[in-house]
């Protein structure tokens, strides 16, 4: 009887922690991806030229000076490519952040501040 | 006339013909239907492709309450709304792909066991006419439904996307878009021959429902529904607990009509709210016996034989109507009518049969009882 | 005392007590609304007789034990039939009104003597089966409405389509000529509609005086039990038959009354589910699967009416949104649902 009742509290437990699991890396979150001049403390990185941006491997596409895009990405760990166009041409200069998101938050990231090695490129917001 | 004929025929091939009506009809009228569509193969193909991993997991869920003599389980329905209420709430916390569609399944279990649960009790109470119970039952879980996504979600439950939301403030929109779950399932396991994708893991999740309830018959619960099936008294006897197995297999067939639901939705990728359980019981139980069943009687192949008859009248009888009377709408209201038709006539020609085999059964012991006391 | 409660709850049954306490808070809270208590009382007066014949029509079925006619529809279906021809040839006024029900009927005999033979075929099972003969025949009628060819304008679309309307208005042919027949105005808001009334009372009294005749007194007998109609000599297909005609004649009036009151004739999709609020109504008038009264059928369409009438106007008014519908599913089905769980099997 009480073999019974700890299979079956466990058998619950283990459910409700597979759907907080499934919840973590199912949820979907919000990244604006900025283009534009950015101040963090005194120092102004300013936006320059054109961008193309993945997010997790995804092509979100050309941004422009002072434009900026969003994507949808789904669960924590992310991955954000940035690589320059000069006249229509790929630069093969890449930039590459990592960032980790947690439920229900959404992110701003910024391209001069990636690209300058800032340590506030993102923003992270509820 | 035909009375007659059917009691006291023992000629195989006509017993074969009045066991396999329905089957023999629908294969005649789609052989008269399929020329007049002019349908090309390979789009036929593609079609019936889709209608068979989006419908075969509903229709599977219908077999155990036949095992356990309860007839078609109209009661499926309830196990299609726990499905629904599972999308809403990932939809509402935006959980999406295959994990999206797991914890949907996670979330409405609970419910659709719950539901089944009410589902067996009722049908206890009203053994010998369990289908009337059960459809009436779904109608009335219908508005039960109604009231708890139109008006208590997000009045009493909490939904915190507003696009889900009438523009009023609570209550769920109409229809539903799963565009975070769309054909998740189906284009996980990638596979494409010719233009024609293949969903490969759907199919896999139908196949191990298939096994399932392939071993579930041989199991001691399988067997003791089986002895419920045929007979109460017996099983009451033999130390079967009636009540509960009957209740259990409405709860299985509840829960896989459940997980059903959420297969066919996460395949059409938009929900209509309040309409897409409504018709899933007629249907599928109208594909199942188009498939050869009969109400005390159902196995795998009735299901595939079911689907791919019924669903090509499905696609056909629109196009046929068209080309016939020039006006798509009458094939709709046909394919209503040949849904609706099956089941009264499916269920009319068992009922008789019952009725004709009782009588015999009677004159039997009546003409023994004679016999003695002519001694 | 106690006991005399729960033999009081017994009898009556708790859903009827439940609904009939919640029908009378609904009467209580009108003045705290906003809603006139006289058009509610005009309404309630209105609808009842608009749907009584319907409701009627189940008695014949049930006093033989083929159970609640989930297959109403039949009938509904040659009152249409009935309807629209009237329509078809133009009569108008008591003229296009009889000449519909008389057509119908005539209709309703054929369709009843067919559905009356399956019926009989499937003793035992014949709720379930006339569900789903009610709701083929449903479908098997819209497309007929697409292809049978009438003419009139007033009933087939004006640009292009074929096939009838999916409502017909019966303004200008028969239209209220029950309804306003002798009508009695009291005050403002309250209009007797006797005529409809008065219709509904000569029916009640042709059904009540049909039982009383021997051939009547043999059904009764065919249902309650089988076995000893049989022993009796009593024909019990016969019986069954005649009384399955009879519902499908008088649903088939029924539903006449009911469009000549509503002012449409609701074509296609619309009868699918009109059998089941009519045996919502028995029920809660009191009646079983396997028993009914001509008193179950007033107090049923009054209580059921009134429940429809009442909760739209005083819940919309305190929660700002329409819930008529879903408490008409719930009621109606739920009602449905505790007859169905609490009968014991109608011997075959």
């Amino acid at each position: 009887m009480r073999k019974q009742i700890i299979i079956r509290t466990a058998l619950v437990t283990a459910l409700i922690l597979i759907g907080i699991f499934l919840y973590v890396i199912g949820k979907e979150h919000k990244v604006v991806i900025d283009n534009r001049d950015i101040s963090i403390g005194d120092i102004t990185y300013s936006a320059s030229t054109t961008y193309v941006v993945w997010v997790d491997n995804q092509e979100i596409g050309v941004i422009k000076k002072g434009e900026r895009n969003a994507a949808i990405v789904t669960g924590v760990s992310h991955k954000i490519v940035v690589e320059e166009i000069k006249s229509n041409v790929l630069t093969g200069e890449k930039h590459e952040k990592r960032f980790r998101l947690k439920t229900n938050e959404s992110a701003t990231v910024n391209i001069p501040a990636i690209i300058n090695n800032a340590n506030e490129w993102i923003d992270k917001t509820n | 006339m035909r009375k007659k004929s059917l009691t006291k025929t023992m000629n195989p091939s006509v017993l074969f013909l009045i066991n396999y009506a329905v089957p023999i009809i629908f294969i005649i009228l789609i052989a008269f239907a399929i020329p007049l569509s002019g349908l090309s193969g390979l789009y036929f193909i593609r079609e019936l492709m889709i209608r068979l991993s989006r419908n075969s997991f509903l229709i599977l869920a219908l077999l155990i309450p036949v095992m356990a003599g309860m007839g078609m389980n109209f009661s499926i329905v309830l196990g299609a709304m726990a499905g629904e209420i599972g999308l809403i709430f990932i939809t509402d916390w935006q959980i999406v792909g295959i994990s999206g569609m797991l914890l949907a399944i996670l979330i409405s279990t609970p419910i659709a066991v719950l539901l089944g649960y009410f589902a067996g009790i009722v049908l206890n109470r009203a053994k010998g006419r369990e289908m009337v119970t059960g459809f009436m039952l779904a109608f009335f879980m219908n508005g039960i439904y109604q009231l708890f996504v139109l008006f208590g979600m997000g009045n009493i439950i909490p939904i915190s996307n507003s696009s889900i939301l009438l523009p009023r403030g609570y209550g769920i929109r109409n229809t539903i878009n799963l565009l975070g779950i769309r054909q998740v399932l189906d284009k996980l396991i990638p596979l494409k021959i010719g233009d024609i994708l293949i969903p490969v893991a759907t199919f896999l999740v139908i196949a191990t429902l298939c096994v399932f309830i392939t071993w579930f018959r041989k199991t001691k619960l399988g067997q003791d529904m089986r002895t419920v099936g045929q007979d109460n008294e017996v099983a009451r006897v033999s130390g079967i607990n009636v009540e509960n197995t009957r209740v259990l297999s409405i709860v299985i067939s509840t829960v896989l009509a459940c997980y059903g639901q959420i297969l066919f939705l996460q395949n059409i990728g938009t929900m209509n709210t309040y309409q897409s359980h409504e018709q899933v019981g007629v249907f599928a139980i109208a594909a199942l016996l188009v498939g050869g069943a009969s109400v005390a009687k159902a196995n795998i192949p009735n299901v595939f034989i079911g689907v791919i008859l019924f669903h090509t009248m499905f696609v056909v009888a629109p196009r046929a109507g068209k080309a016939l009377m020039g006006q798509a709408q009458l094939g709709e209201y046909f394919r209503v009518f040949v849904s609706y038709g099956v089941i009264a006539f499916s269920l009319a020609l068992y009922a008789w049969r019952k009725r004709v085999e009782k009588e015999n059964e009677r004159k039997k012991i009546m003409n023994y009882r004679k016999s003695i006391l002519a001694k | 005392m106690k006991k005399k409660i729960q033999n009081i709850i017994e009898n009556f049954g708790l859903p009827r007590i439940i609904i009939f306490l919640f029908l009378v808070l609904l009467f209580i809270l009108t003045p705290f609304v906003g809603i006139r208590f006289d058009t509610s009382i005009n309404d309630i007066i209105v609808r009842f007789g608009m749907n009584g014949i319907l409701v009627l029509s189940l008695i014949p079925m049930v006093k033989t034990g083929c159970g609640l006619n989930f297959g109403l529809q039949l009938g509904i279906i040659a009152g249409i039939l009935g309807a629209v021809i009237s329509i078809e040839m133009e009569m108008i006024g008591f003229t296009g009104f009889f000449t519909a029900i008389g057509i119908a009927i005539f209709f309703a005999v054929i369709f009843g003597f067919l559905y009356g033979l399956l019926l009989n075929k499937v003793k035992g099972d014949e709720m379930v089966v006339a569900t789903y003969v009610g709701f083929s025949s449903v479908s098997f009628m819209s497309i007929m409405w697409l292809m049978l060819p009438f003419k009139s304008p007033n009933m087939i679309w004006a640009y292009g389509g074929s096939g009838l309307r999916t409502t017909i208005n019966t303004k200008g042919y028969w239209f209220h000529v029950l309804t306003d027949f002798l009508k009695i105005k009291i005050g403002n808001y309250i209009f007797f509609p006797s005529g409809t009334i008065l219709f509904f009372a000569f029916l009640t009294f042709l059904v009540w005086a049909f039982f009383k005749t021997k051939i009547g007194t043999a059904m009764i007998v065919v249902g309650s039990n089988t076995d000893y109609a049989n022993s009796c000599g009593i024909n019990v297909d016969k019986m069954r038959s005649i009384s399955v005609i009879l519902s499908t004649v008088i649903a088939a009036i029924g539903i006449i009354v009911y469009q000549e009151s509503f002012g449409f004739i609701q074509l296609y999709t619309a009868p699918l589910f009109m059998a089941f609020p009519a045996v919502a109504a028995l029920l809660l008038g009191g009646a079983t699967v396997g028993k009914a009264s001509i008193k179950n059928v007033i107090i049923g369409v009054f209580l059921f009416q009134s429940i429809l009438t009442m909760t739209p106007s005083v819940v919309s008014n305190i929660i700002k949104s329409d819930m008529s519908e879903t408490i008409r599913i719930i009621l109606s089905n739920g009602m449905i649902v505790y007859a169905l769980t609490r009968i014991t099997r109608v011997r075959t």
